[in-house]
């Protein structure tokens, strides 16, 4: 199929004619103990731009990778075309005309945008087989067509890799329109884009919708949604839990429907603890700014403390700068600005290593690559860190029996089940795990503990465990700064809650004075970036 | 990969060396079957050649000695993630170092022209690869490439040193003087070669092991090696184990060198080292960088290097089948080699 002819079925008659261009009826989907999906329907118009919100967690992407035949459901139907499909791969949904971008493009960086967009599906001049000529012309032209819908001037010889990201995004929304998707799955098309590209890519989504395109994007922020969508989809624990025309509703009840809160309120969660921290400022941060990387927001002016003897914690919606921070607090990555304080001590540049001598623990939020080393032992994994202080360590030799000993009690003391301290610490369970990381952090009674969404991946008894742990700590006089997208975690442990959005602290809460939908709004609807 | 993992896993547990040297033993019954020689024959030969007799064996250690240096320069550095390939130009330079200490200071030092040959190898070695680990630390210039290329820079410099400014008086190119006699050490089961360098090449694999289980830089470096990302999140430079290890790599080295200058070579000539560094590479993977697995590889290799120069005299195989051993069990050490780079790739 030439670019033309792709190009010439966008918005061909045969659209009108459907009424569900693409949709789902009652699809579950499970991988082991969690129903990912459970009696998902759903239904896009033709020429609709839908959109789909939700926590992390929710079910989006599961139900994405069914529609795309990534995953096949256990149950249930999906719909293209009023009729009912079944996908054995993507590679199908693919020919059928379902196309997705991904957050991370799957552009050749060396190549040029122009040779990326043909990639796959080359345009000849004449088809000789292997002495066909590739016809340059004709792909410039089926790229400068959509291109031009932005107003947006694309230079089509550059170097993917050196091109911004709005432009690779571009590309690949039209290499996919080339080669024939009439559906585009978006996965959260704005988290790399500065505001001035969003207004790009909304012009350019709206201008395919005008022409027949089916669009459905992923996405977090509420604004964007109200902005560029004709209809909203909200997923809650694999479930729809709203679904309604755009004009019909409101960023507030959005807003609820995706932090789960409903009318009759949570009454569930208890703060079970009391505090009585001193009024001493054990760590401070002030006007902290951090470079930007690609796919986050770049830390911006972050300011808060933490007394001794209390929790605070972080909100915020996944991707607004979480990980960012904590990288800078544990030394991790480099600060631009701002200053980091540890008891008076001014510790903004100073390395990891001597951090935690000064009694700052750390819990990643990425036990797999960075909370353990996972083909080492359980032994090595509890006692790392800890190889230079005594009584593992005396006169600069390791006590090999000491050390052993320091393993057994430490992972004794938060009863860690293994077999053989020389066993892998991959045969742990993931709550194991976990503990036996917090076993590593709290063993040296660390002033400061940075813990990062530390119950992912744990189960309910787990879950549990370590927020008793959490606990008494704090009440034995230690600090804890606290990263977590469980909100009823947050709100169970914290004494204050910070709400981080864009980069920045947006607001700060006391945790007895605030509730999941206060924490949401803060989450979802403040904090637009000032450019 | 699934199969070969498993299978190197089953016959490879311990000293990791049975596996590699399995396939490598029966490529080479192939061969020999196909040029018409009995396997069982030659096999039988070569092991008598390597270990039948007092002076067999003490060949064998004595071609064994340079590779406990070698194997275990190059141990530290996998061991640590660090893909160091630069121990061969090492163990050149200093070769050349001790020499040069050996033939160039008055032969009045005595016996101290021998603890001033390795110092000064040592240190030299030393720097050569700090070099490529300060590259690595600071600009992240790929060990692989700076450290494969320095071996050529290695063979360059020490080419020229012997062929101009050293050379010989006597001889009529490639070589330095021969060493002052009080400079040579000292010989342990005359008139075979075995030197005290082997020696000292135990002495090192024994430190070697206590300094993994021992120290908090070993046991740092282990960690390095095991998950980088793990290894910053609990406190320990990554930069300063990388120039650790590949110091510690080139004094290593230089001691080996010196070690072969000072007790086998007597002086320096150009082609030094016919790979003693790439078959302590070898050595490193095929001893999965433990101690006593290093100890079994440097053997093993010796025994082939000492069976092969003889057995050839005794039988119409030609040395080249010695060839295809080494070879064969260098392909499936990298069995293991795969495992060592796969982090790397993971690595986003």
């Amino acid at each position: 199929m030439t670019a033309a002819a792709a190009l010439s079925d966008i918005g061909s008659e045969q659209a009108q004619s459907v009424s569900v261009r693409i949709g789902a009826v009652r699809l579950s989907k499970r991988y082991g103990a969690v129903q990912a999906n459970r009696e998902i329907t759903l239904s896009v118009s033709p020429g609709e731009i839908h959109a789909i919100v939700g926590e992390n967690g929710a079910g989006k992407s599961t139900l994405m990778r069914m529609l795309q035949g990534i995953e096949q459901p256990d149950s249930g139907e999906i719909i293209v075309d009023d009729r009912e499909v079944s996908f054995s791969s993507a590679q199908q949904a693919f020919e059928i005309g379902i196309g997705m971008v991904h957050q991370e493009f799957m552009l050749a960086p060396e190549l040029t945008l122009l040779e990326n967009l043909i990639l796959g599906a080359e345009p000849v001049t004449r088809p000789l087989g292997m002495l066909s000529r590739l016809d340059w012309r004709s792909a410039i032209e089926s790229g400068n067509k959509i291109a031009s819908m932005t107003g947006v001037d694309i230079d089509w010889h550059r170097a993917a890799g050196g091109c911004p990201v709005h432009i690779q995004q571009f590309t690949e929304i039209i290499r996919l329109l080339r080669r024939g998707t009439r559906i585009l799955i978006l996965d959260e098309p704005t988290s790399v884009l500065a505001p001035r590209q969003v207004n790009d890519l909304f012009k350019l989504l709206r201008g395919l919708r005008d022409q027949g395109t089916t669009i459905v994007f992923i996405s977090h922020k509420l604004r964007e949604v109200m902005d560029l969508a004709d209809f909203v989809t909200v997923l809650r624990g694999g479930e729809v839990r709203h679904s309604s025309k755009i004009c019909a509703t409101d960023m507030a009840s959005i807003a609820r429907h995706i932090i789960g809160e409903d009318p009759a309120g949570q009454p569930l969660i208890q703060n079970r603890k009391r505090r009585k921290e001193s009024a001493e400022v054990l760590f401070e941060v002030t006007g902290l700014s951090s470079p930007s990387v690609a796919k986050s927001y770049p830390l911006d002016g972050v300011a808060f403390n933490i007394r001794r003897g209390e929790i605070v914690g972080l909100a915020g919606v996944s991707g607004n700068g979480q990980s960012e921070l904590v990288e800078c607090l544990v030394g991790l990555r480099p600060v631009s600005e701002g200053v980091i304080r540890y008891a008076g001590e001014d510790i903004t540049n100073m390395p990891t290593g001597d951090r935690r001598s000064l009694g700052i623990g750390y819990v990643s939020s990425d036990r797999r690559q960075e909370g353990l080393a996972h083909h080492a032992t359980i032994e090595v994994n509890v006692i790392a860190g800890s190889q230079r202080t005594a009584p593992i360590c005396r006169n600069r030799l390791i006590d090999r029996r000491a050390m052993r000993n320091a393993a057994r009690q430490r992972l004794g003391a938060l009863s860690v089940l293994y077999d053989q301290l020389a066993d892998a610490v991959s045969n742990l369970s993931g709550g194991n795990q976990q503990r036996l990381v917090f076993a590593r952090e709290i063993a040296p009674n660390p002033g400061l503990l940075i813990v990062s969404q530390p119950t992912r991946g744990v189960d309910l008894k787990g879950i549990d465990a370590i927020h008793q742990l959490l606990g008494d700590y704090r009440d034995n006089g230690g600090s804890a700064f606290l990263v977590s997208e469980e909100l009823s975690e947050l709100l169970l442990i914290s004494d204050r809650i910070c709400v981080l959005a864009h980069g920045r602290i947006v607001g700060e809460l006391d945790s007895e004075a605030a509730d999941v939908a206060k924490l949401g709004e803060l989450m979802l609807m403040r904090g637009r970036r000032h450019d | 990969m699934g199969f070969w993992r498993l299978a190197s896993q089953q016959f490879g547990k311990g000293f990791g060396l049975a596996f590699p040297l399995l396939i490598a033993f029966l490529v080479a019954a192939a061969v020999l079957l196909v040029v018409g020689e009995n396997p069982v024959e030659i096999f039988v030969l070569m092991a008598s050649e390597a270990f039948g007799s007092d002076r067999r064996i003490a060949a064998t250690l004595s071609a064994a000695t340079p590779l406990l240096f070698t194997g275990t320069a190059t141990a530290i550095c996998f061991r640590s993630g660090v893909f160091n390939v630069g121990v061969e130009g090492a163990f050149v330079v200093a070769g050349l170092a001790a020499a040069y200490v050996g033939f160039a200071l008055s032969p009045s030092f005595g016996v101290l022209l021998i603890p001033l040959g390795f110092t000064f190898a040592a240190i030299v070695a030393a720097f050569w690869l700090f070099i490529p680990g300060y590259l690595l630390a600071k600009f992240s210039v790929e060990e692989v490439v700076s450290t494969l290329m320095l071996n050529f820079v290695a063979l360059g410099i020490t080419g020229f040193l012997v062929n101009g400014p050293l050379l010989s008086e006597l001889a009529g190119n490639n070589m330095t003087p021969e060493i002052h006699e009080q400079a040579e050490l000292v010989r342990l089961m005359p008139p075979a070669t075995l030197h005290a360098g082997f020696l000292v090449g135990l002495a090192i694999v024994i430190a070697y092991s206590l300094w993994t289980r021992l120290t908090p830089g070993g046991f740092e470096s282990a960690l390095v090696g095991h998950n980088k990302r793990f290894a910053r999140a609990v406190g320990i430079s990554i930069p300063a184990t990388i120039i650790l290890v590949m110091v510690i790599s080139g004094v290593i080295s230089g001691l080996g060198g010196a070690s072969h200058a000072l007790g086998q070579i007597h002086r320096f000539v150009e082609g030094f080292s016919p790979g003693y560094g790439f078959t302590g590479m070898a050595v490193a993977l095929l001893g999965r960088n433990t101690s006593i697995g290093i100890l079994l590889g440097a053997i093993l290799f010796g025994a082939l290097s000492s069976a092969g120069t003889t057995v050839q005299l005794f039988s119409d195989i030609p040395l080249d089948i010695v060839n295809v051993i080494e070879g064969t069990v260098m392909i499936f050490a990298v069995v293991e080699l795969g495992r060592l780079t796969l982090p790397r790739w993971l690595r986003k």
